[in-house]
């Protein structure tokens, strides 16, 4: 497949990219990791490439902290949340969804733009974020910028609510207010590695010092058109303490994380499957 | 008496290890030739249809396409085991795979747009994808090639095996407990790290066709191509680049290696042919699906009485060496454990699927999967021990089984004594078994040909060996290294016996035009075969050195050590090069070259399938430790602990890769992989969709190797590479039915397959019940055994 490339290495070239291919067929690439099985998959013609790989900038590319939250550039990398003291200690979930994705070689290159833009319902570090109730901070060509929270911003499997003139520039996600926390990624999938879920449950609960929850977020994925953030459950489940639910709590939680669920067969999976695992992991959080 | 050897039996690297790791070895891939052209084929649309018309004028008419090529354009042969394959199909197709035209271009992108501009009109037809099915009086013809009515009395009748030993009925009469079950084995494939691959070559001055092909068998390759071609077999050179993985993959020539040939004799230019990864998925052989049906019996005190097998194939539309498969999996039924009456029966039946292959284990997999779970049946029938009734009724040294193999060394019992003690079986398997993890613990055995199989004229190999001025062994081989590490331990051999060093020997073994005859690497033969070819042309080369040396150091008969360039008795010594220079500039004036051939002392079986068909045999136990999660389904594997018979280690670090690959391979097979078809199309030509398992999924593999020293090997070495993935699945899925008490019958155990399972076995009703069907339909969609 043969296509026009463009990279552009700071954020007004991208702009201006981006402004002058208004009238064409363009794509956004990054990491390339889910782009090029596109390509392969279904070759485009009269395509051009704009290539954001090169983009030094800052704003693209760090993970920053302030008392109300952590941002990270669009163009962070799983290996790069890896490395994060940030992340690994106050966001495991997404930590633990970072290092779920696919290989080591993959991690280096895939973006957390990139997984968000690709709007894949089983897309890990998408779900973790949706979990951490995350927003998207997005950029025009005319250099202004919206936010928007991630679970909107997700319209269905590859669409968002991004427009062709703007770019998906930041993602925010709230600080912890406690310091107590259990938060975590339960990946299904057939193999440890160079996997798509089957099922993911990301939950983050935070905790009062006595054990209560008191803040939670919790997203499914690959059991939907989109990753939902299963808010009823979330409801239901603050203001217990986490490790002294009953058997029929547990149950009740996990029948209103299945409200959110309406999965498809497909060849991974069955739906039947995809409900049943994803009930017993939800109720097995709690033991 | 056991000899001192230096290295023998000593860790040594691949000889060729450091080549491939550094990219400096040459696959198929890398090769370019001045002028070469670059192949593409258009296969069908549809697994079953009829072909009105072909229309390849816009192809041809694209600049740089320099040829196209249709049935209506080949004079050739058709190919296969059966003769039942066309290289190109015209008027009808029988499976996905199906080649219709091919083009050669001026590269891969034109021959890429040629074959998009190529019309085809299609008659679709409804295909047969059940080999029951296509046994039914009203199922079409699907190959007309085949000769099922004249051999079989059923049209869609492939290839038909028919065993017998003792008195099958009066063994069922005396037996305390029979076991019937139905096993179904899926189809996966080889996933070779490098795709298919051929580049060919063609002088229409000299009419010679040279062939760089990555065939396991170039000797047969090469047969098969001159039949094929309609040339004659000395005009056609093979060469083997740098193989990126064989499985068995490679014992089969298919139709797109004659269709690149008949490219490069159309343009007269060099043409290369190179699978993407979907189509090595889609057009690359297969492991055979079957059913078997197996009655197993024992007596009260659990001593086997009989065995009654009936197996189905799934043949697909043509016929590869994967329908003789047979062949190995009676050996099996026959002859591991002991066993006075067996009747085996099995049909390979086509269909529109596509065909299978041969696969590392041939069919051994797949027989011992169900035999070693119906020991375990009978065991729990009995109230036994299942290592005991292993025990009781294990292969021993001397025996000579019903279908006439002799064990002259047998390390049945010590294999599965090893891995009973090592594997902790009966501490695990009798752990009570709470909570969400549920552990267990299975044991399976096996048997399989160590020392090559007589299924040709010959299961021979010849060998060269040259020894220039310099002191420098060139060998040259008839066997082939296709990654299993054969060159190492070749060279090996040379090292201990002439005392020469690694970087002094050199290994010729690609080239047909150079190499004497060999039938291929297959059936675990190669070290055994050309460890032995090489030890007596070997013994030939000292014959003239020692005679040399002796003349020149003035003794006469001694008895020569040859150690570190030297050859010397006593006091006495010399510089082996010293004496090479000697043999070639003094008179007499001789080469000091030699060369052997070595016939293994197999022999053939005769048509009843009788006969020791094998020059030893190699056995093999396995315990694996598993953990299912019940919530999930998920199967983990713990710990695999192998024994096996090796004869004698040769190169440990080099078998130790042979036991882990083959682990790797067996609990794939048992857990994750599976080609998905729908009516004769495959839904996962990917390694997305297509579960092969990472490095990451390996669990520890603990070898403990027995050392029977059967004369007959190598320094006693037997075959070993088919034989770690042989018990594995099986082993796996008694370990699961020991964790969670619920026994499977198919490959693989998908985590669905075991949740749906243990939701079924849960009292009361399952939950979401209703959509229990949805699983089932999905279940059948996916076509679990067929």
């Amino acid at each position: 497949m043969d296509f026009e490339v463009v990279t552009p290495h700071t954020q007004s070239e991208l702009l201006g990219a981006i402004a002058a291919n208004q009238g064409k067929n363009f794509r956004i690439g990054a990491g390339y990791t889910d782009l090029i099985n596109q390509f392969k998959l279904r070759p485009e013609r009269d395509l051009t490439v704009i290539n954001i790989a090169q983009i030094r900038e800052d704003t693209f590319r760090n993970i920053s902290k302030n008392d109300r939250c952590i941002e990270l550039g669009a163009l962070v990398t799983a290996s790069d949340l890896l490395g994060n003291d940030t992340v690994r200690k106050e966001f495991p979930v997404l930590c633990e969804a970072a290092s779920s994705v696919a290989s080591m070689q993959i991690r280096n290159t895939a973006t957390i733009g990139g997984n968000i833009c690709n709007a894949s319902p089983s897309a890990d570090m998408s779900g973790a974020l949706v979990a951490l109730q995350a927003r998207c901070r997005i950029l025009n060509v005319k250099g202004e910028r919206r936010e928007e929270p991630l679970v909107s911003f997700i319209r269905g499997p590859r669409q968002t609510s991004l427009e062709k003139h703007e770019i998906l520039e930041r993602i925010i996600i709230p600080q912890n207010t406690s310091a107590v926390i259990k938060s975590g990624f339960e990946k299904i999938g057939a193999r440890k590695s160079m996997e798509i879920s089957i099922v993911f449950l990301a939950y983050h609960f935070q905790l009062s010092e006595s054990g209560i929850i008191e803040k939670a977020g919790i997203a499914c994925g690959a059991v939907a058109p989109v990753i939902p953030f299963a808010d009823r459950a979330c409801a239901y489940i603050v203001g217990k303490r986490l490790n002294e639910l009953k058997d029929d709590e547990k149950e009740a939680f996990a029948q209103k994380v299945m409200e959110y669920a309406a999965p498809i067969s497909d060849i991974r999976a069955s739906a039947w499957y995809r409900n049943e695992v994803l009930y017993n992991i939800s109720k097995a959080l709690f033991e | 008496m056991t000899k001192e050897f230096k290295h023998i039996g000593k860790a040594t690297q691949k000889f060729d290890g450091k080549e491939r790791v550094s990219g400096k070895a040459v696959y198929g891939h890398d090769l370019e030739l001045p002028g070469m052209l670059y192949a593409a084929i258009l296969r069908t649309r549809y697994p079953c249809a009829e072909i009105l018309s072909i229309n390849t004028s816009k192809a041809k008419a694209l600049e740089g396409v320099e040829c196209v090529l249709t049935a209506e354009d080949a004079d050739v042969h058709n190919i296969s085991y059966k003769r039942d394959h066309p290289i190109l199909k015209k008027g009808r197709v029988n499976c996905i795979r199906d080649e219709i035209v091919a083009v050669a271009a001026r590269s891969k992108e034109i021959a890429e747009e040629a074959i998009r501009l190529i019309e085809v009109e299609y008659r679709v037809k409804k295909g047969v994808y059940d080999p029951f099915e296509a046994l039914l009086d009203t199922a079409p013809i699907i190959n007309e090639f085949g000769k099922g009515l004249e051999s079989f009395d059923n049209k869609n009748i492939a290839e038909a095996f028919h065993y017998e030993h003792g008195d099958l009925e009066a063994e069922k009469a005396r037996s305390k407990v029979i076991v019937k079950k139905r096993y179904e084995l899926p189809r996966v494939t080889h996933a070779c790290m490098a795709t298919s691959n051929i580049t060919a070559d063609y002088s229409p001055l000299t009419g010679r066709l040279t062939l760089w092909a990555s065939t396991q068998v170039p000797f047969l390759y090469l047969r098969d191509m001159a039949h094929a071609l309609k040339m004659a077999p000395s005009n056609i050179r093979v060469v083997q680049p740098v193989i990126g993985g064989g499985f068995g993959s490679k014992l089969d020539m298919l139709p797109f290696e004659p269709i690149c040939a008949l490219l490069a004799i159309k343009t007269a230019k060099p043409v290369q042919l190179l699978y993407s990864r979907e189509e090595e998925f889609l057009a690359s052989p297969t492991r055979q699906p079957m059913v078997i049906d197996l009655t197993t019996g024992a007596d009260e005190q659990g001593k086997f009485t009989f065995r009654a097998v009936e197996i189905i194939m799934d043949n697909g539309a043509y016929t590869s060496w994967g329908a003789t498969t047979p062949f190995v999996m009676m050996q099996t039924f026959s002859s591991l454990y002991q066993v006075p009456a067996c009747r085996f029966d099995a049909r390979a039946v086509y269909t529109n699927n596509p065909f299978a292959g041969s696969f590392r284990g041939y069919g051994n997999p797949q027989a011992t999967f169900a035999l070693e779970s119906n020991i375990d049946l009978m065991a729990e029938a009995l109230g036994m021990d299942k290592a005991e009734i292993r025990l009781l009724n294990a292969n021993y040294p001397g025996e000579i089984t019903g279908q006439g193999l002799h064990y002259n060394t047998c390390g049945a019992i010590p294999a599965l004594k090893a891995v009973v003690e090592k594997g902790r079986y009966h501490a695990i398997a009798h752990a009570p078994k709470e909570g969400r993890y549920k552990r267990g613990i299975g044991l399976a055995s096996m048997l399989h040909v160590g020392g090559g199989a007589k299924i040709y004229r010959s299961d021979g190999c010849g060998t060269t060996l040259k020894l220039d001025d310099y002191g420098y062994l060139t060998i040259i081989t008839g066997s082939n290294e296709i990654g299993q590490g054969s060159e190492t331990v070749l060279a090996m051999i040379a090292m201990e016996e002439l005392g020469i060093e690694q970087d002094k020997i050199k290994i010729i073994n690609t080239d047909t035009d150079v190499k004497p005859w060999d039938v291929g690497v297959h059936a675990s033969r190669t070290s055994f075969v050309a460890g032995n070819s090489l030890l007596g042309a070997i013994s030939l080369l000292k014959e003239k050195l020692n005679k040399k040396a002796a003349e020149l150091l003035h003794i006469e008969g001694p008895d020569f050590v040859y150690e570190n360039g030297m050859i010397r008795v006593d006091a006495h010594e010399i510089k082996i090069d010293k004496v090479v220079r000697d043999i070639h500039f003094m008179p007499p004036h001789q080469l000091c070259e030699v060369s052997f051939f070595y016939e293994p002392s197999s022999e053939f079986q005769d048509k009843q399938f009788k006969g020791d068909v094998s020059g030893s045999y190699a056995f093999a136990s396995q315990a694996i430790e598993v953990e299912v999660d019940t919530l999930t389904g998920a199967v983990r594997v713990l710990e695999v602990h192998v024994s096996q018979d090796v004869g004698r280690v040769l190169n440990p670090l080099g078998l130790q890769g042979q036991i882990e690959g083959g682990v790797a391979t067996g609990i794939g097979y048992a857990l994750t992989e599976e080609m998905i078809y729908e009516d004769g199309l495959l839904k996962n030509p990917s390694f997305h969709g297509y579960k092969l398992l990472t490095a990451n999924d390996m669990p520890k593999v603990h070898f403990y190797p027995i050392e029977t020293n059967d004369g007959a090997g190598p320094y006693g070495a037997k075959g070993a590479s088919e034989a770690p993935l042989i018990p594995t699945s099986a082993a796996i899925a008694n370990a699961v039915a020991n964790a969670i008490g619920v026994r499977f019958y198919s490959l693989p155990l998908t985590a669905e397959k075991v949740l749906f399972a243990l939701v079924q076995k849960s009292v009361g009703t399952p939950r979401r019940c209703a959509t229990l069907s949805e699983h089932a339909q999905i279940e059948k969609q996916k076509g679990h055994g067929f």
